[in-house]
Parts: C-alpha cells; sequence; structure tokens
C-alpha cells in the first residue's frame, strides 16, 4: 500500500528530479499530528455555534457593490485579510 | 431659545396669542375616563415581573398532603412529594409570560425581574413556617436549607437583590447515570494519550448536576457592515526558464451589506467566571454545549434544585450588552455570507454597525452535569460537561505531552523516510 503511494509520487514526479520541498514533509506531518491530537484531547477550539443554533428570523439582505479599483497583475490567489467567514472577528465600529 | 426666535427658524408667521386663552387639547375626555386617569397608578417600568406568587420563602408545602420533603424527579421532569408521591409541575415561561411573540415589537431593553441589578448581601434569614426557627441560608450557594430543629425543607422563592433567585429554571432531565455513561464513553475514546494520573483517579460517579446561570435574550436588531471584495478576472501563467508562476488579475468593489433580523432566545453567561474564554481556562467545553431548550424552561420553584448545586449570577445586564451587540454581529455576518457568491476572490470586511432595536432580557437557571479534573502541574482546570436537557457532551481530557510529541516524531519521521526515498529514486 505505502509503497504503490511511494510509487505514484515517484511516477508524477517522473521525468525530472523531485522538488526539494518534499523535505519538508517530515516536519509538516508532524506537526499535524500534534494539533490534531491535541485538539482532539482537549477541544480547546470548540464553542457554542450560536450563529447556526439560535432561532433566527432574518428579512431579505439588502446591499449594494461598486467598483474603486482593477489589480492587473498579482500572485496573491485571494484578497489581503479575506475575513468574510470569520463571523467573530470584529472590526472597527462604524456610528 | 424664545417663541419669537423659534417661528423665525421655522420661517412660519408669528401670531399673536392671548396667553390667558385655554390651549386647545383635543375633545374633553369623559368623566369615567378622567376619573380613571387621575386614579391610575405610575407607569410600570418595562421590566416583566416574574415572581412566583403561589410560593413564598420559607416552608413551600406539597398541594395533596402538605410535606415539605419535595425534590425534581427527572426521569419526569415533574416535581414530586417523597412523601406521598403526588406529581406537579411550574407552568412554563414562554406561554406564562409571553415570551415567543413580539420580538418584532420590541423597543428598548426589556428586563425581567430576576435579571435585574445585582446588589445586597448573599445571606438571607429564613423563619421556619413550621416551628419558627431562624435559619440562616448563604445564597450564594444553596436555595434550600433543612430547618435544624423540625426537619422542614425550607425555600428561598422570591427575589433576592443579589442575583441568586433567577426567572425560570430549566429542570434536570438526563438522571446522573445516564451522565456517568455519557462522561465515561467521552473519556474511553481518548485514553490512549491521557494523562496517566488522570486516568488513574478518573471518577465519572463524582460528577456533579450544577444550576449554571444563564440570560435568554430576545432581540431585534439591524447590522450593517462595509469593506473591500475581488473577483477574479484573469488568471495566467508565466515561465521563467525551469519555474512557472501563476498571476491574477482582479477587480476591487467597495461592498456595503445590511440585514435586519430576530433573535429568540440567544443564550449568554451570567456568571463572570464562566463568561471568560481564554487559554488558561476550560469554560469553552461549558459553552460548547449550549443550546438547551429554553422554550421548555418553567417558573421559578426552588425545589426544583433539591439535590443539585448552583452557581448565583453577577453579571449585570449592563455589562453584558457588548458581548449582545458583538453575537449580534456575528449572527448578522452568517446571514449576509451567502450574498457575497460574487467575489470568489474574498471580502474583507472593514467597518460595521449594530443597532440593537430592542431586546428582552430574562435570567434563567439551565441544568449541566459537570465532572471536573484539576491538573496540578499546569494548574488547569478540566470539565467534561453534559448538557442535562439533550445529552451533548463535550470535555477536556489532559494530554500526557512526552506521548504526543513521541505520535508526532513517529509520523513525521515515517513522513521523511518517505520523501527522503521518493528524492532518492529521482535523482
Amino acid at each position: 500500500m505505502i509503497d504503490q503511494a511511494v510509487m505514484a509520487v515517484v511516477m508524477a514526479t517522473s521525468g525530472d528530479s523531485a522538488p526539494i520541498w518534499l523535505l519538508a514533509a517530515g516536519p509538516a506531518g508532524a506537526v499535524a499530528t500534534y494539533w490534531s491530537l491535541y485538539r482532539y484531547y482537549r477541544n480547546n477550539d470548540k464553542s457554542h455555534a450560536f450563529e447556526r443554533d439560535t432561532l433566527i428570523k432574518a428579512q431579505p439582505v439588502e446591499g449594494s457593490e461598486e467598483k474603486v479599483d482593477h489589480i492587473s497583475r498579482t500572485r496573491d490567489s485571494d484578497i489581503d485579510g479575506d475575513n468574510s467567514e470569520d463571523h467573530r472577528e470584529r472590526v472597527e465600529r462604524l456610528g | 431659545m424664545t417663541q419669537e426666535a423659534d417661528g423665525d427658524a421655522q420661517g412660519q408667521p408669528q401670531q399673536d396669542r392671548d396667553p390667558d386663552a385655554p390651549v386647545f387639547d383635543g375633545p374633553p375626555l369623559s368623566l369615567e375616563e378622567e376619573l380613571a386617569a387621575a386614579r391610575a397608578e405610575p407607569e410600570a417600568g418595562p421590566a416583566i415581573d416574574t415572581l412566583n406568587e403561589s410560593l413564598a420563602d420559607g416552608v413551600n408545602r406539597c398541594p395533596k398532603c402538605g410535606s415539605t420533603d419535595v425534590r425534581l424527579r427527572g426521569s419526569t421532569g415533574q416535581l414530586v412529594c417523597l412523601f406521598c408521591r403526588h406529581e406537579w409541575q411550574e407552568a412554563r415561561v414562554e406561554e406564562e409570560l409571553g415570551l415567543g411573540v413580539g420580538i418584532d415589537d420590541l423597543e428598548g431593553t426589556v428586563v425581567a425581574g430576576g435579571a435585574a441589578t445585582i446588589s445586597g448581601d448573599d445571606v438571607m434569614t429564613l423563619t421556619c413556617g413550621g416551628c419558627g426557627a431562624s435559619v440562616v441560608v448563604d445564597t450564594a450557594h444553596a436555595l434550600n436549607a433543612r430547618c435544624h430543629w423540625c426537619r422542614h425543607t425550607l425555600n428561598v422563592n422570591e427575589r433576592t437583590s443579589n442575583g441568586a433567585v433567577p426567572d425560570a429554571v430549566l429542570p434536570f432531565k438526563l438522571t446522573h447515570t445516564e451522565a456517568v455513561e455519557r462522561i465515561r464513553e467521552f473519556a474511553s475514546k481518548r485514553r490512549l494519550f491521557a494523562l496517566g494520573r488522570f486516568k488513574k483517579e478518573f471518577i465519572p460517579e463524582n460528577v456533579l448536576g450544577v444550576y449554571l446561570p444563564y440570560l435568554v435574550i430576545d432581540a431585534r436588531a439591524e447590522a450593517a457592515y462595509v469593506g473591500k471584495g475581488e473577483v477574479q478576472t484573469r488568471r495566467w501563467t508565466e515561465k521563467v526558464g525551469d519555474n512557472s508562476t501563476t498571476y491574477y488579475a482582479a477587480d476591487v468593489y467597495r461592498v456595503d451589506r445590511s440585514v435586519s433580523f430576530t433573535v429568540d432566545d440567544l443564550t449568554i453567561e451570567g456568571a463572570a467566571g464562566r463568561a471568560k474564554f481564554d487559554a488558561r481556562t476550560t469554560n469553552n467545553i461549558i459553552n460548547t454545549v449550549l443550546p438547551f431548550d429554553t422554550k421548555n424552561a418553567v417558573k421559578w420553584n426552588s425545589s426544583y434544585l433539591v439535590g443539585f448545586t448552583s452557581e448565583k449570577r453577577d453579571l449585570d445586564v449592563g455589562a453584558l450588552q457588548p458581548v449582545l451587540e458583538s453575537q449580534l454581529l456575528s449572527i448578522g455576518r452568517s446571514q449576509v455570507h451567502e450574498s457575497l457568491g460574487k467575489f470568489d476572490r474574498g471580502v474583507r470586511w472593514e467597518g460595521e454597525q449594530i443597532d440593537v432595536g430592542g431586546s428582552r432580557w430574562i435570567a434563567m437557571y439551565l441544568p449541566v452535569w459537570l465532572y471536573s479534573y484539576y491538573q496540578e502541574d499546569t494548574e488547569m482546570l478540566h470539565y467534561i460537561a453534559v448538557n442535562a436537557r439533550t445529552g451533548e457532551t463535550m470535555g477536556s481530557v489532559p494530554v500526557a505531552q512526552w506521548k504526543l510529541i513521541t505520535a508526532a516524531l513517529t509520523v513525521g519521521t515515517f513522513l521523511e523516510g518517505i520523501a527522503g526515498a521518493i528524492l532518492v529514486a529521482t535523482a
């Protein structure tokens, strides 16, 4: 099974030497193992999902968008500081 | 400002008026209405009166036989008289106080009697209705006491100013045995890397039934957000020698969204010690077993607490307003999230605003089975908590660090070996 996985990676990188970043697999795997086990035991990342589990009645969302700029060339695949899914991260209070 | 200046400011012509002439204030009222208005009491504040008028402090007897040995029967959720086995229950506050309705019309901050500002002493002296003895109760820790002379059970049922008596209580449903089973099952899945001493000292039968203080809030709010969103317009790859790099082009938009919504029974911790969520506590564990079926909460009767412990509320509505606003902002953000599909490169919110049109606060005791373990070397209190209504279980099990590090190093070494083999094979 493991031999097959190794062969698959070898085949995928065949014809060229394998990228050097493969050496990071060991440390990355060790850190991921530590944190996933720690979180499973300590559950220090858990909390009540009140955004989902509360009875909420919402009116239709209103709003607008206006084009203000254009980025013609960037290596970033997404916007800087994307917080659209971090509902509990507070930003500047207006008004 | 004078009347003349007022008139000028509004650009209206001034009219001379006889200052002695009667002012017209609408058609005259009937005599009955005038009398009723004259006799009317001053308008009450916006508070909701949740006092259980059928009960007083001291001896509360079984309605059938008169015994005071009354406690909760977990399997039925009803109060049971231990003398004659008669069972009954208090009315649900949802219907009794009309809590499920009128959220759309809430104005201002409406605070129920049990959630009022905390002041006063924890120690109360009750006079036993059976024999007349004076019995002292420390309401910070107990709301029932035995009369040391005649053995009657005495109850604190009337409103105290120290936050110990809430508006409503949600009775325990899960029994001690069921809670022990759930805690044992939770911990048994986490044995391999658990601290050796924890495993040795693990006695789930020591779990305690605790009524924890919460504020249950209905609110009407409008949230608004402004930020930037990006839409990808092009993606291409450039090759320089052996290296290839991907580039993107995007349009940047200014995005604003607003949403009006109501929340029903949002539940917030009412004890400062439990409301603190940081890396030094495991309070998040108790927070995670929320929500409760708060619609089934009943009017306060301290007999529900017999055999359980309770924690006193020590946070006022004023202190919790920022917590409510933060949670409403989070709810609003989750509501507007679906409208952002167009922005495939994401959205960065930069400003937000919440306008709480009205809120209604009810103080409630909610039931939790709590197993605690104090880890001496890190001075941390670990909880395993069971929601005593829904059975939801969450916990923090102390880990043996050396075991975790050994496992991590083993996995790391194995992966590194594979990576090395690949590099050698393709060199």
